[in-house]
């Protein structure tokens, strides 16, 4: 597949192909969670804060994925996302009080890292290397990854005697090994929509976390950054 | 090929390096040689690497071949020997020297045997010293990402300040962020380098460093811990856009639009904004535009007035750094009324007609005119509102200086009082109404006590002292509301104004005044409109130099002094006031100079040296220089004007005077005179001779008759003077010339006779040339009658017969003849003939005289001896004084001489 990719596109750039390379090495360094700075005591409400922005800034940026992962798939396109797959995460954040929902909201950005891994991949032999979903594709799993980081860092400084699992809450993430193209397009679409429902929750919970747990700690803080 | 053993220095420590040390010596003292050069030892470490202000330490190991032991080694640097206090011995063919290397120590380090009295030192070895620093660590790191298209750049570029010192060493510079998610690093430059984090980091805690690194080691800066925020400078706002809205002349309303998406960054922004040309940036308050938005209302702004505004744009939380400013955009806020009062003024021109002047009213266009001022109502004392419209050209309301416009210029009396009221319009409505009152002259308000100016920061100040005022009748109000400075300049006549409150009392002039030109400044005080008297003063607003020197000519020159005189520089070139005048004159290669007041412009430069040439210049000097004149030439005179004339008229005076006194002299010592020049002759009449004369007996002693052609003939005038004079000026008044002519011939001939009569005498043949009128010495002779005066009957023959001797007497002259001589046929030849004396010997045939003639012919034939004898006593005969002539000493007629001397006598001439 990846061969046919490649002759259908003979005429990439030098500059395309690094940036694709680029791309590999970002998404495998986002693998290594501590191979960065480690978490700094901030304030909750900096924190979370940054968190909610960041939050908002993926769901954003997953809106126009999904828009230009839809627009570059082709025919059929809103079929694709209608199909019903069982792989994929489930978008809702659970628990019942804000260090079980941080936690949700922890698993569900590491649980939905490797499917973004693997739609990635795919759209790679099925999209020109300059096609833009391709750096959505990739940028969606850097900030993401940071994401991840910052609530693990968010938690970790609201409940540092809770431990954090080392697998995801819901289970280890269960990839479907091969698939043709048509189950590669819904199973890409399918992430996408998914990914942009969870963001939004994440969004919902993590104001609903703020309200929460920082009212009390940096009230006047908290002001200044809204 | 040899091996040797290459140690590191500088990075291990001193043990460790000893210890390894000394394994290689024992290696290399036991290893064969294996090269066909021979070797005599050698150097560890080889080609170290060393850093400056480090001690360095190497090893010379002597080989065998070099047949030396540790004594005969010695280190030099290049050619410089180290001393031998800094080596060490090893053991008996090892010697280690310690030494310390600063930039100045040389490259190559030498291990040499020393050589014996005849031969030369031997080189054993010799290393290659690599000096460098240690890397330096970077300072002040900092970084920042601009926007890209929507987002943010994934390039971070950093900047930050190397070491200070030399990089001796080739250095690599790398820097390194480092994420939660992952490590970047990039090249750097030696200051500046960037790291491609492929999407920019949002919202996440990044660190940035820079490690620097040679072979003498690594370097790392401190970490830049920061949040991704702080790296954005985003695009300017873009679009920005100004709306003037009509009814809203002072407001303007600005838009933009966000440069990037604010899920990115959420940005405040800041805007600023001046009148068009000022460049004098206004911001608005950051308070007021700190929120997310797109759009603000200047407010507060003049009417009619064209801005410029820009926008820029942070972080809402003041992370990172501000975008550049926005594009200029312009826009012009709408039209107003005016809201001030025009600027009215007036100037008072002197007129030719008595007690009056004109008055040229003028005025500037309000302050806060609104937009632009399309005319002017002007009202003059009970008049009517009159409209001057003002056309485009002569006014532009847009520009910043506010031009004068002339109104009108009308007559007014000297005992005129009138109020003039002005109001200006433009196209939304009018002006507040300004005034302005003429008094007459005899009620002018008192003027300002003082006046003076100075200057300061390059501007012109004017300070003075309020009118001392009291209230007394005048119609005007006592209270001084403002002052009017007015400002003329010399050169041009170009005047302006200001107004500056009644508190006031200094004030910088605001008009644009030119330097080194002078300006005739006057403030005026007002009185609640009323004009006060100005108090004037000139001023400059920068002296220079005279633009020109004066120009000098020579008034006059002495033969001492010269008076110069030149003229006063014209205003518009003194450029600046004129503080002396100096006056340099050059002679002989000196140079004098005096120095004057400014009034003075003529000048008599005294104690110059006669008849020298003199150069004169006149130096005109301001305090800010002096200018010279161009050079005049003179030279002064020998004498002093008059000085010739005295000298010739003492001259003549002396001359006069020393005439004078020889005349005077000659006046009084006449007789003693006479008498050196005319020896006395004794007085025949007295002699004793004249006793015994009619006794000839005597005569038989006389020569004889052939000896008569040698005796001369002496014509001797014998008439009296007086009478002469008397006939001749009474009977010949026509011959006059002629009768002078002829006496004086006489006398010359007589005198000649007296004086020299020898000379006198001349051969009897030249008589036959008698007759002649030649301009030749003409010879002529006469007989000398015995008695008688000229014109007086001679006496008759009969009674002259025995006791008159005709005499013959010859002159010796070069006058022509006598008319009556040369045509004795005349009346008056006749009349002369009638005295004997003045017939001729020669051909005297002539008419009735002839017989006379013959007869005195005869006679003198007759007496031709006696004649003969007595012609040496002429001079006798001439000395006889006329009263002795023809008479006796007893007064009456004696008897007749015997010969003429007695009858005659001298005669002298008139």
């Amino acid at each position: 597949m990846s061969g046919h990719v490649k002759n259908m596109y003979p005429q990439l750039s030098i500059s395309q192909a690094a940036r694709t390379l680029l791309s590999l090495l970002l998404v495998a360094a986002i693998d290594s969670m501590n191979a960065g700075i480690a978490c700094r005591n901030q304030q909750c409400e900096s924190h979370i804060q940054r968190s909610s922005k960041l939050t908002r800034l993926i769901h954003m940026e997953s809106v126009d994925l999904l828009k230009i992962y839809k627009a570059s798939q082709g025919d059929l396109s809103e079929l694709f996302c209608q199909m019903p797959i069982n792989i994929v995460p489930n978008p809702n954040i659970s628990g019942l009080d804000p260090s079980e929902r941080m936690l949700s909201i922890y698993s569900h950005c590491k649980a939905f890292l490797p499917h973004l891994k693997r739609v990635t991949e795919q759209q790679r032999d099925l999209q020109p290397p300059s096609s833009p979903l391709l750096n959505n594709l990739t940028t969606a799993q850097y900030r993401t990854s940071g994401l991840a980081n910052q609530i693990k860092c968010i938690y970790q400084t609201l409940f540092p005697n809770l431990p954090i699992p080392l697998e995801p809450v819901d289970g280890p993430t269960s990839i479907h090994p091969s698939q043709n193209v048509f189950q590669q397009k819904v199973y890409g679409c399918v992430v996408l929509k998914n990914f942009k429902e969870l963001l939004s929750q994440i969004r919902h919970e993590l104001r609903t976390i703020k309200n929460q747990m920082c009212k009390s700690r940096t009230f006047a803080y908290t002001n200044a950054l809204f | 090929v040899c091996e040797f053993v290459n140690l590191p220095s500088g990075i291990m420590d001193k043990s460790s390096y000893r210890l390894l040390q000394l394994l290689s010596l024992a290696w290399l003292a036991c290893r064969p040689t294996c090269s066909s050069i021979t070797t005599y030892g050698t150097i560890i470490p080889q080609s170290p690497l060393v850093e400056i202000g480090k001690e360095f330490t190497a090893t010379c190991v002597v080989y065998k071949a070099a047949k030396a032991t540790a004594e005969d080694i010695y280190w030099k640097l290049k050619n410089v020997t180290v001393p031998k206090e800094q080596y060490t011995k090893i053991n008996d063919s090892a010697v280690s020297v310690t030494i310390t290397i600063t930039n100045e120590t040389a490259n190559w380090l030498l291990c040499e045997k020393k050589g014996s009295p005849l031969n030369r030192n031997q080189v054993i070895h010799g290393i290659l010293l690599t000096k460098g620093y240690p890397p330096e660590k970077p300072v002040n790191l900092s970084c920042m990402a601009v926007q890209s298209g929507r987002k943010i750049s994934s390039n971070v570029t950093c900047t930050w300040q190397p070491g200070t010192r030399d990089e001796i060493l080739k250095t690599t510079y790398t820097l390194f962020g480092s994420l939660i998610v992952s490590n970047k690093s990039g090249k750097a430059h030696r200051s500046s380098g960037y790291i491609d984090f492929g999407t920019f980091p949002s919202f996440m805690q990044l660190a940035m460093w820079v490690e620097v690194e040679n072979k003498l080691g690594k370097v790392r800066s401190d970490i830049l811990d920061i949040y991704a925020a702080d790296l954005v400078k985003t695009n300017p706002p873009s679009d920005v856009n100004i709306l003037s809205e009509n009814n809203f002349s002072r407001t303007l309303l600005v838009s933009w639009k966000h440069p990037i998406h604010v899920t990115y960054v959420t940005l405040k922004y800041n805007i600023r904004f001046c009148t068009v040309g000022s460049g004098d940036w206004t911001e608005v308050p950051p308070n007021d535009t700190e929120s997310y938005k797109e759009s603000f209302r200047l407010q507060y702004l003049k009417p009619d007035m064209e801005y410029v505004v820009q926008v820029r744009c942070i972080h809402h939380m003041g992370y990172g750094y501000w975008s550049d400013w926005s594009a200029n955009s312009t826009a012009r806020t709408p039209e107003d009324k005016p809201t001030s009062k025009p600027d009215l003024w007036r100037v008072i021109i002197p007129s030719q007609v008595k007690s009056e002047r004109r008055v040229q009213v003028m005025c500037k266009d309000p302050v806060e005119s609104n937009g632009r001022i399309q005319g002017y109502s002007i009202k003059i004392q009970d008049g009517n509102w009159e409209t001057v419209a003002v056309n485009d050209s002569d006014l532009d309301s847009r520009s910043q200086e506010r031009k004068i416009i002339p109104l009108y210029q009308i007559p007014w009396s000297d005992k005129r009082r009138g109020l003039i009221e002005l109001k200006a319009w433009n196209s939304v409505g009018e002006s507040p109404q300004a005034s302005l009152v003429i008094p007459k002259l005899t009620q002018e308000p008192p003027s300002v006590e003082w006046l003076s100016w100075f200057t300061q920061q390059g501007r012109l100040w004017v300070k003075w002292q309020p009118p001392n005022v009291t209230a007394t009748g005048e119609p005007y109000r006592s209270e001084v509301t403002e002052y009017i400075l007015e400002w003329v300049s010399v050169s041009d006549g170009a005047m302006d104004w200001q107004r500056e409150r009644r508190h006031t009392r200094t004030a910088a002039i605001k008009g644009n005044l030119q330097k080194f030109n002078r300006y005739n400044i006057s403030v005026y005080p007002m009185y609640s409109g009323w004009t006060g008297k100005p108090l004037t003063i000139a001023a400059f607003l920068e002296q220079g130099a005279p633009l020109e020197g004066p120009s000098v000519k020579v008034r006059r020159t002495g033969k001492n002094d010269a008076e110069l005189e030149w003229m006063e520089i014209p205003l518009d070139k003194q450029r600046g006031f004129i503080t002396n005048y100096t006056i340099f004159f050059i002679t002989g290669g000196k140079e004098h100079s005096i120095v004057v007041s400014t009034d003075t412009y003529s000048y008599t430069v005294k104690r110059m040296a006669s008849n020298s040439k003199y150069v004169v210049r006149v130096m005109a000097s301001t305090v800010q220089g002096s200018t010279n004149s161009s050079d005049l030439s003179f030279n002064t005179l020998m004498y002093a004007p008059g000085q010739i004339e005295a000298i010739v008229v003492s001259v003549s005076i002396s001359f006069l005077f020393s005439v004078v006194l020889t005349m005077l002299c000659c006046i009084y010592k006449m007789d003693s005179i006479k008498k050196k020049i005319w020896p006395p002759v004794p007085d025949p009449s007295n002699s004793t001779i004249a006793k015994w004369s009619p006794d000839f007996t005597s005569k038989a002693d006389t020569p004889n008759e052939s000896a008569l052609g040698d005796v001369s003939i002496v014509e001797v005038d014998v008439f009296d003077r007086k009478s002469l004079c008397e006939e001749d000026k009474a009977g010949l008044p026509l011959k006059k010339d002629k009768y002078l002519s002829e006496e004086h011939s006489s006398g010359i001939g007589g005198s000649s006779c007296l004086s020299s009569p020898h000379q006198s005498v001349s051969d009897s043949d030249e008589g036959g040339d008698e007759g002649q009128t030649t301009a030749s010495t003409v010879q002529y002779s006469s007989v000398v009658a015995s008695c008688g005066y000229k014109g007086q009957t001679p006496c008759p023959l009969p009674q002259s017969g025995s006791s008159q001797t005709p005499s013959f007497t010859r002159s010796e002259s070069t006058q022509p003849l006598l008319d009556s001589e040369e045509h004795p046929e005349g009346p008056e030849s006749q009349r002369y003939l009638r005295n004997p004396y003045f017939g001729r010997l020669p051909g005297g045939n002539n008419g009735d005289s002839g017989d006379l003639e013959d007869l005195n012919q005869m006679e003198m034939k007759k007496q031709g001896l006696a004649l003969r004898r007595f012609c040496p006593l002429e001079e006798d005969f001439q000395q006889t004084t006329p009263t002795e002539e023809g008479h006796s000493p007893d007064g009456q007629p004696g008897p007749d001489p015997s010969y003429m001397p007695q009858l005659s006598g001298y005669r002298p001439q008139c």
